[in-house]
């Protein structure tokens, strides 16, 4: 198969999943799931052969030209494939969770039909070759997400979802805006040809300067930078499988992305540095992380308080991004995909135990660890690895960042990187607590608030499986980072490319 | 022993503890409903035992993994050998000594008590991952790896802490678990500036890095605290005296015996000890933890005897051990030329201290049930571990000589006298423990007596043997001072004979007039300042959260309100479209007659020139 084709394969197979799913209707279950998980499998496949073609220096590229002088490019290179990798990985758990977790419920149809549309938009978002593709995608994510925000249509999701679009609307104006004056400024400019910006004049060093900030404000609503992030927290009410994929897969990871495309592709590290630009991500980033995680620290409800942990880890991607050197930078790609493993991981449990046991609050999770043993197993994975101990992924990156801001001459990060440490600890560790050292029903005090007994296993099949398999991903993956293609590998290749001309 | 079965050997003394912790349930799944099985097994108890032979078993080693972690690197070595051997071996009789501690509890559970059988899994789950911790920590060479032994090591022994679930438990377990996270902090921030100066993810490259480095002496102290919190430096030993009494007595063993050690073999691979290139901040480093140790060495001593439990009595002792380990760990940067004779005794009296801890530890559960022995014996055995921390016999008698020839001959005359005083002190907390066994005693012995050949009495015995022999069996090199000339006893017994003076003194005192002093000084010490310091932080941090709150919400409401009013100006021009549409005629001929008169004026102006 030729690039070009195997590009437009892969970001076909959810949009076609997606038209089908429409056209299905509503009662037709088993066709829905087999859709979908088809269209999961073979895309993750074709982004695997992609990966296995790039090792080995093949290109990937499609392109045609949208007006005079801009063109709609779709690229496969290395940092892009990374997040395709992930996406879709992380996809196929997700759509067999949701599968299980909306069985019986209405809206199936609705509800699979954006699914695959928002994936579609991140695969387009990971593969964009330009600032002009990347916003289109960009703006079809927040447009596919909506829907599911608000799904159970409650007044509460509808609120969230109002808020939602006001945010990232907003932020999508501000990006628009800032990518014609780019466009006018310095043309097309594809990702990677960071020359453009870096040989314009003295003088419009200073409109450079303005720009980035513009476009970083507009990425950072979706990265939930603070103090940019209150959309987030309230994007709660939503599904569990949504708030997976809001969290790890696409929506916060999109904005994340856009910052490293910025950074990296568009304005280059030495022109960013040079601009004095990073010290302000660090300082931004560094706010986020510990203001996300005292706000953690002050939720009551197991939801919120990951939505703010989410706040807070999603900043060390633009932390890493910050510190200029290449350790910084394995570390924010890395963490990239770190964070969306661990978290998924967190979200599909929290979603388990609602399901299963009717539980939202973290004093109801008493003694759950005897019920659901599996799914606290792979909730301590999550929450152990946010932390930042080894031998979950959690580590790989903290580490990176340690000497990544050592490297760039900033060894108060480190501090930053320690106190966020500490105050992680502090909000999931009593979580840890309850659930195996307190007693609880099964032990024989008090009683579950809405016990559902969902399947033969501690809950539905369905569900239990994603989580646990994530969770090993991600202890697999800060195991054995030292095999080919993990997650650190593939940054550290990454990296190479972009330092070492 | 050739690479590929060490490659083979040490692989497979970190996994079996797992293997066995896996084991569990099972078991447990398999074993039928209402029937709990016996899951503290012969099989469960060998967990250390590979890694026993290995420390035994192999002189000098390495292996490296490439694709662990950031590179996995682990190695055996003099030090190393040592520290495992003594680990492994307390590991294994503290296992065995379990299985009759335990035997309640499975009673209980086989009787039908779901909380009993919920602890006995937990139990059995977290000792061989604990265990597995402490191994893989000392045999790492890269940081990784020894980071991850220790938080494995730090966080299962939290389980282990409050394994009973009272209480008193909890509050144990709670200083526990705060001091280490606190401890994994500081550790992390020095690993992570040590490691990033000097480019290296190995114990050894950070140890030489550091020396020189601008600003090693801060890495060197974040370290020294970080790992200060397991090995019970002043200030940071809060957990010790709480969480000692409430473990199970083979844990309290194993925490007090091994893990405590941890902390001392952190400092011992991190630190840049005898680097004659180290910085001078380094010297100033040393001065610090030789006077933090000493101060440790005898203020645990003076609280210790004032407590009444013989486990918390034994805790302080083991502070008051750990302080004066610091001290003689502080001559190595103070000092560094003296290093490679004074590691050596370092290493010899932390395993001397280990296993006789150890056997002092679950002396004080045959204490409470004591074995068919006649009193006499049963006494001279409890007393016989004691006496060998005071440096009177066997192991510690060559521990004191190996460390004091070392620092007479480099002229540290001072160092140790104060550490002679350490020992007086060390005899008055040996005292008070078997003064609170003996009242312990009496009611035990009413109870009932144990036969001997249970589990329980034979791990006793067996680490009390180990213990004692300990010169003998570890390897020459460690004890290559050899044994005091007889005209040195007198200088090495005189802290003994003072000690026991002043016991008896007080004793005397007590008898006639009790003191109450015991009362009022609670185990834990400072742990109740800083709980009390928490209460109002807390209540200060809660206003100033929901004052950010607050913050917040008016920022939003702002933008809010901004938002109503573009919302308002926009309605305000759709009112303005429909007057302009109601208008429009007039406006038109208004525009119209402007532009006419525009024109008049316009060609009236142009037309003369």
């Amino acid at each position: 198969m030729s690039g070009a084709l195997l590009l437009l394969a892969t970001l076909g197979t959810s949009l076609v999943a997606a038209v089908v799913i429409f056209l299905l209707p509503e009662r037709a279950f088993r066709a829905r799931t087999g859709i979908n998980l088809g269209a999961a499998l073979v895309k993750l496949s074709l982004v695997a052969w992609m990966v296995w073609g790039l090792s080995h220096g093949r290109e990937y590229v499609i392109e045609f030209p949208v007006l005079e002088g801009l063109a709609f490019v779709l690229r496969a290179d290395d940092l892009g494939i990374m997040f395709a990798g992930l996406s879709s990985l992380l996809w196929l758990l997700t759509t067999i969770y949701a599968i299980g977790y909306l069985e019986d419920s209405p809206n199936r149809k609705r509800f699979f039909g954006f699914f695959g549309l928002c994936v579609a938009s991140t695969l387009g978002i990971s593969l964009a070759g330009n600032l002009f593709t990347f916003l289109v995608f960009y703006e079809l994510l927040t447009l596919s997400t909506y829907p599911l925000v608000v799904h159970r249509g409650t007044s509460k999701a509808l609120a969230a979802g109002k808020v939602y679009l006001r945010f990232t609307l907003t932020a999508g104006m501000g990006l628009m805006v800032g990518m014609v004056i780019l466009h006018v400024l310095a043309g097309d400019i594809r990702f990677g040809e960071r020359e453009i910006l870096a040989e314009l004049g003295p003088e419009r060093r200073p409109l450079l300067v303005g720009l980035f900030w513009v476009l970083i404000a507009g990425f950072g609503v979706k990265a939930a930078l603070v103090p940019l992030h209150g959309w987030l927290p309230r994007a709660m009410v939503a599904p569990a499988p949504v708030s997976a994929l809001l969290h790890a897969v696409a929506v916060v990871k999109a904005g994340a992305f856009g910052i490293v495309r910025l950074v990296y592709d568009v304005y280059g590290i030495e022109l960013s540095a040079e601009l004095g630009l990073l010290y302000g991500l660090v300082v931004v980033a560094s706010v986020t992380i510990l203001f996300g995680s005292l706000r953690a620290l002050a939720q009551q409800e197991l939801k919120p308080r990951l939505a703010y942990s989410t706040v807070s880890q999603v900043s060390y991607i633009v932390l890493g991004i910050g510190l200029f050197g290449p350790l910084g930078t394995i570390a924010a790609l890395s963490h990239l995909l770190h964070q969306g493993l661990m978290k998924i991981t967190l979200f599909f449990c929290a979603g388990n135990y609602a399901e299963e046991l009717g539980i939202h609050r973290i004093d109801e999770l008493d003694g759950a660890g005897r019920r659901m043993p599996l799914t606290s197993l792979a909730f301590t994975v999550g929450a152990l690895g946010m932390i930042g101990l080894p031998p979950v992924v959690g580590f790989l990156s903290k580490w990176y960042l340690g000497t990544g801001a050592i490297q760039a001459g900033m060894p108060w990060v480190i501090i930053v990187l320690v106190a966020s440490s500490l105050l992680n600890a502090a909000y999931f560790l009593p979580v840890l607590g309850r659930l195996w050292f307190r007693p609880g029903p099964d032990h024989g005090v008090g009683a579950w608030p809405e016990e559902r007994r969902l399947g033969r296993l501690e809950t539905h099949g369905w569900l239990l499986v994603p989580a646990v398999a994530t969770a090993l991903f991600s202890l697999m993956a800060g195991m054995l980072a030292g095999m080919p293609f993990s997650p650190l590998e593939w940054a550290t290749r990454v990296v190479n490319a972009e330092y070492l001309p | 022993m050739s690479d590929a079965l060490l490659a083979l050997a040490m692989p497979t003394a970190l996994l079996w503890p797992l293997l066995l912790m896996l084991r569990v349930p099972l078991m447990a799944a398999l074993a039928d409903r209402g029937r709990p099985a016996a899951l503290i097994d012969g099989l469960w108890c060998t967990a250390p035992l590979p890694a026993l032979a290995l420390a035994l078993g192999v002189e000098e080693g390495a292996l490296a993994l490439d694709w662990w972690l950031f590179g996995g690197h682990w190695a055996l070595d003099g030090t190393r050998n040592a520290l495992l051997a003594v680990t492994a071996l307390l590991w294994l009789l503290a296992g065995g000594y379990a299985r009759g501690y335990l035997a309640g509890e499975l009673d209980k559970a086989v009787a039908g008590d779901g909380g009993a059988e919920a602890r006995l899994t937990r139990f059995a789950l977290l000792w061989p991952l604990t265990l597995s911790g402490n191994l893989l920590l000392l045999v790492a060479e890269d940081i990784a790896s020894f980071y991850l032994g220790f938080a494995v090591m730090t966080f299962a022994g939290y389980g282990l802490v409050v394994h009973s679930g009272t209480p008193d438990a909890r509050t144990g377990g709670q200083a526990y678990l705060v001091m280490a996270v606190l401890g994994e902090g500081l550790i992390l921030a020095g690993l992570l500036w040590g490691a990033g100066s000097a480019g290296t993810t190995t114990l050894g490259g950070l140890r030489e890095g550091m020396g020189e480095a601008p600003g090693g002496a801060w890495m060197g102290l974040l370290l020294w605290l970080g790992f200060g919190v397991k090995a019970g430096v002043v200030g940071l030993h809060l957990w010790l005296p709480l969480a000692h009494p409430v473990a199970p007595t083979p844990a309290s063993a194993v925490l007090s015996g091994a893990m405590i050690k941890a902390g001392l073999f952190g400092w011992l691979a991190t630190l840049p000890l005898g680097e004659p290139a180290a910085t001078e901040a380094f010297t100033w480093l040393g001065r610090a933890m030789l006077v933090a140790g000493l101060a440790a060495a005898i203020g645990a001593a003076l609280y210790g005897v004032c407590q009444r439990h013989p486990k918390a009595v034994l805790a302080y002792s083991s502070v008051s051990q750990m302080g004066m380990i610091t001290a003689l760990v502080a001559m190595g940067l103070v000092a560094p030329a003296l290093w490679p004779a004074l590691s050596m005794a370092v290493v010899l009296f932390a395993a001397h201290h280990g296993l006789t801890k150890g056997a002092l530890f679950l002396g004080v559960g045959i204490g409470e049930h004591p074995p068919r022995l006649p009193g006499w014996l049963l006494w001279t055995l409890l007393a016989l571990p004691a006496l060998s921390l005071t440096g009177a016999l066997a192991s510690g008698l060559a521990a004191k000589w190996a460390f004091k020839t070392v620092l007479y001959d480099g002229g540290y005359k001072v160092v140790v006298t104060w550490l002679s005083l350490a020992a007086v002190g060390t005899t008055a907390l040996m005292a008070r423990t078997l003064w609170c066994q003996w009242q312990a005693d009496r009611q035990a012995r009413q109870d009932g007596l144990e036969p001997l050949l249970s589990p329980m009495p034979l791990a006793w015995l067996a680490t009390l043997l180990a213990a004692l022999t300990l010169p003998w069996w570890l390897g020459d090199e460690l004890v290559d001072q050899g044994w005091p000339p007889l005209a040195e006893l007198p200088g090495l017994l005189w802290p003994l004979a003072l000690g026991l003076a002043g016991s008896v003194a007080t004793w005397g005192v007590a008898r006639w007039r009790p003191l109450r002093v015991t009362r009022r000084l609670p185990p834990g010490d400072l742990w109740w300042l800083l709980v009390g310091g928490w209460q109002r932080l807390r209540v200060w941090a809660q206003g100033s959260l929901d004052r950010l709150g607050s913050v917040q919400g008016a920022w939003v409401a702002w933008w809010v309100a901004r938002e109503r009013d573009a919302i308002e100006a926009l309605d305000g021009m759709t009112r303005g479209e429909g007057w302009l549409r109601r208008h429009a005629a007039v406006l038109m001929m208004g525009v119209a007659a402007g532009l006419a008169l525009l024109m008049l004026f316009g060609t009236a102006g142009i037309g003369p020139a």
